[in-house]
């Protein structure tokens, strides 16, 4: 099993006077499903990109196993073992399934025998029910297919901590159950995932641990039951309802 | 007629096999210019024609890789190439002086070779300057920088008189000093085909080899890529530097007397840097051979359209008695050419060598059947859900 250990301390990220993120603290030192919700604006895809490399926080700090990754960029923190997905999936269009497989197992390894990957690619492939693509422009990928080759890339950086941003949006349900059994899968080797999504009866089922967002702030932290029932997330939740 | 097509097609793939048939006449090709110049009837003009088609050859087969192949939409090219010969020019004629460094070279320390190569390092070392200022910069805005670069570069070798000879330019020391002009064109067109040859030899190694799979994912997304390993930074600056080498070598060794005696700051203004884009995007601008093979047919194309000549068939003639037509079109070829880029970005935009390519790969056997068991898989599980 993978030693994980990743810590954010009291993270943010400002743009002008908004704080999208707002003091983030939070630990995660096994291999946990945990889901992160919020309402739309609370700042998951933000603080997303905070711990992906992709932002850099206006102040706070994340460890990943006593690497400090906050303000590096993207690759290093790829490298240091925290892989993502997109909520818009980003395939690199003009380029084969198979070759979107190799940029991160070569990145990755670079040492790596390219047959050698090119097999660990087909298995993941396989793993994905999207092995027959495999020399497709992933241009002619529908929604879901992408989905599923932004999920097989990932494991070909073997990460330890996998941010699974709305894996479930626009998926037809035969390939929900593809992504399902992916989670569960993924869990089992050892990591970590930490999966946001706005389909509720998915993250209930799948977390075994829930963070809740709200403007920018960590409002709830615990198990699914004990979440569901704090009064701030009701508060959270509730609102956002009466506005609606 | 198709027919006969198809049949001729499924012999191919049944006998010598696509590839092999490509090499094949790759291998011909090459043979036909290494014979070219010892054919006695073709001329000096004829072979310088096919000096400057090599050298173009290189310049867009670079640009290729840059801009086609790694997403990297620089106009900045010509300057680099330019930076390379004025710089070889003005090494060769004046020496280096590095007060700090305690260093004074003098030109008679210095060869044409060590010129040249003094000319490349350095282009490649503003390439890293530049790709590292543009690290920020996309698409639009990494254009118009590029060519604010090129355009200043281009003022500075034309206003710099006393330096550069301004408009009347700078004469590079000759590389080759062989008295026969004969002898000399000959030697000079192998030169420039060897060089031709090395470069894409040596694009090809990096185009096929993982940093060229990250070029071409930086092209498609630079976020997605980042967060797939890549780094970024690293690969666009190594792309800048590489093909800034490489333009800096052709523009050196080109204009030091093997294909044309001085180098002129006409020859860095954007209009020239669009016939380098225009050549690539006709031949392919994602394939190096593509882009090559467009730079040259063009040039050659250019250069035989100066003056057409129609024999009349049957005895025919004209009003006037002469039996040929005769059509000088002047500034009107460029405008047909512009026409078949017009062509070619409308309805083939990876060029018009790309899908000859393709074939030729038979990357489309590949598609074909991934495309048949998809569909094959799509059928039954529409079935299933039946």
């Amino acid at each position: 099993m993978a030693n994980i250990r990743l810590e954010l301390n009291k993270v943010s990220r400002r743009f002008g006077g908004n704080r999208a993120v707002d003091q983030v603290s939070f630990t995660v030192t096994k291999p946990e499903l945990i889901g992160m919700i919020g309402p739309n604006g609370a700042g998951k895809t933000t603080l997303t990109n905070v711990m992906s490399g992709m932002l850099k926080p206006s102040s706070g700090t994340i460890y990943l196993n006593e690497q400090r990754i906050d303000g590096k960029p993207p690759y290093e923190v790829t490298r240091a073992g925290l892989g993502r997905t997109f909520q818009i999936t980003r395939a690199l269009g003009r380029m084969s399934v198979m070759e979107n497989m190799l940029v991160p197992g070569l990145a990755h390894n670079p040492r790596a025998r390219r047959s050698l990957l090119e097999e660990q690619a087909q298995e993941i492939l396989g793993l994905l029910t999207i092995q027959h693509l495999a020399q497709e422009f992933s241009r002619a990928l529908s929604g879901g297919q992408r989905k599923l080759l932004e999920l097989g890339r990932l494991l070909m950086l073997e990460p330890r901590v996998i941010i699974l941003d709305e894996p479930f949006a626009g998926v037809h349900p035969r390939l929900q159950e593809t992504i399902y059994s992916y989670i569960f899968r993924v869990h089992d080797e050892g990591k970590a995932i930490i999966l946001i999504s706005h389909d509720m009866e998915a993250v209930f089922e799948l977390s075994q641990r829930l963070l809740v967002l709200h403007n920018g702030a960590l409002i709830a932290d615990g198990i699914p039951q004990a979440v569901k029932a704090d009064p701030a997330v009701i508060e959270a939740y509730l609102g956002e309802d009466e506005e609606d | 007629m198709m027919q006969a097509l198809w049949g001729l097609e499924r012999a191919i793939d049944r006998g010598i096999g696509r590839r092999r048939l490509g090499m094949t006449l790759l291998a011909l090709v090459l043979l036909f210019f290494l014979w070219f110049p010892n054919d006695s009837s073709q001329s000096n003009y004829a072979k310088n024609v096919f000096i400057s088609g090599f050298f173009y050859a290189i310049m867009a087969s670079s640009w290729a890789l840059l801009a086609g192949i790694a997403g990297q939409f620089s106009f900045g090219h010509m300057a680099f190439m330019g930076i390379g010969a004025y710089v070889a020019g003005l090494i060769a004629r004046d020496g280096i002086m590095v007060a700090a460094l305690g260093i004074a070279i003098t030109p008679d320390m210095i060869s044409a070779v060590g010129s040249i190569l003094i000319g490349t390092i350095v282009a490649g070392f503003l390439g890293l300057v530049i790709g590292w200022l543009l690290l920020r910069l996309r698409a639009a805005y990494l254009a118009l920088f590029t060519i604010a670069f090129s355009e200043l570069f281009r003022i500075v070798m034309l206003t710099e008189y006393d330096y550069t000879g301004g408009s009347n330019g700078l004469s590079l020391r000759p590389l080759l000093e062989i008295a026969d002009v004969n002898a000399a064109r000959q030697v000079e067109y192998y030169l420039m085909l060897g060089l031709l040859i090395a470069c894409l030899l040596a694009m090809y190694w990096v185009a096929n080899s993982p940093v060229g799979l990250f070029l071409r994912a930086m092209r498609e997304d630079e976020d997605a890529a980042s967060a797939l390993g890549v780094n970024v930074v690293r690969y666009k600056i190594l792309v800048f530097v590489f093909t800034s080498m490489i333009v800096g070598l052709a523009g050196a060794v080109f204009y030091s007397d093997v294909g044309s005696e001085r180098i002129i700051p006409e020859q860095l203004e954007v209009l020239q840097m669009s016939l380098i884009i225009a050549y690539a995007v006709i031949g392919g601008m994602e394939s190096l051979i593509g882009a090559a093979a467009g730079a040259f047919i063009s040039r050659y194309m250019l250069e035989a359209m100066r003056k057409v000549v129609i024999d009349l068939p049957f005895g025919l003639s004209l009003s006037d008695g002469s039996q040929a037509i005769v059509w000088e079109p002047g500034a009107w070829r460029y405008a047909l050419f512009g026409l078949v880029m017009v062509f070619t970005l409308r309805y083939m935009r990876n060029g018009l060598l790309f899908p000859i390519i393709t074939w030729f790969s038979g990357r489309d056997i590949a598609m074909k059947q991934t495309v048949s068991i998809r569909d094959d898989k799509t059928k039954a599980e529409s079935t299933d859900d039946g």
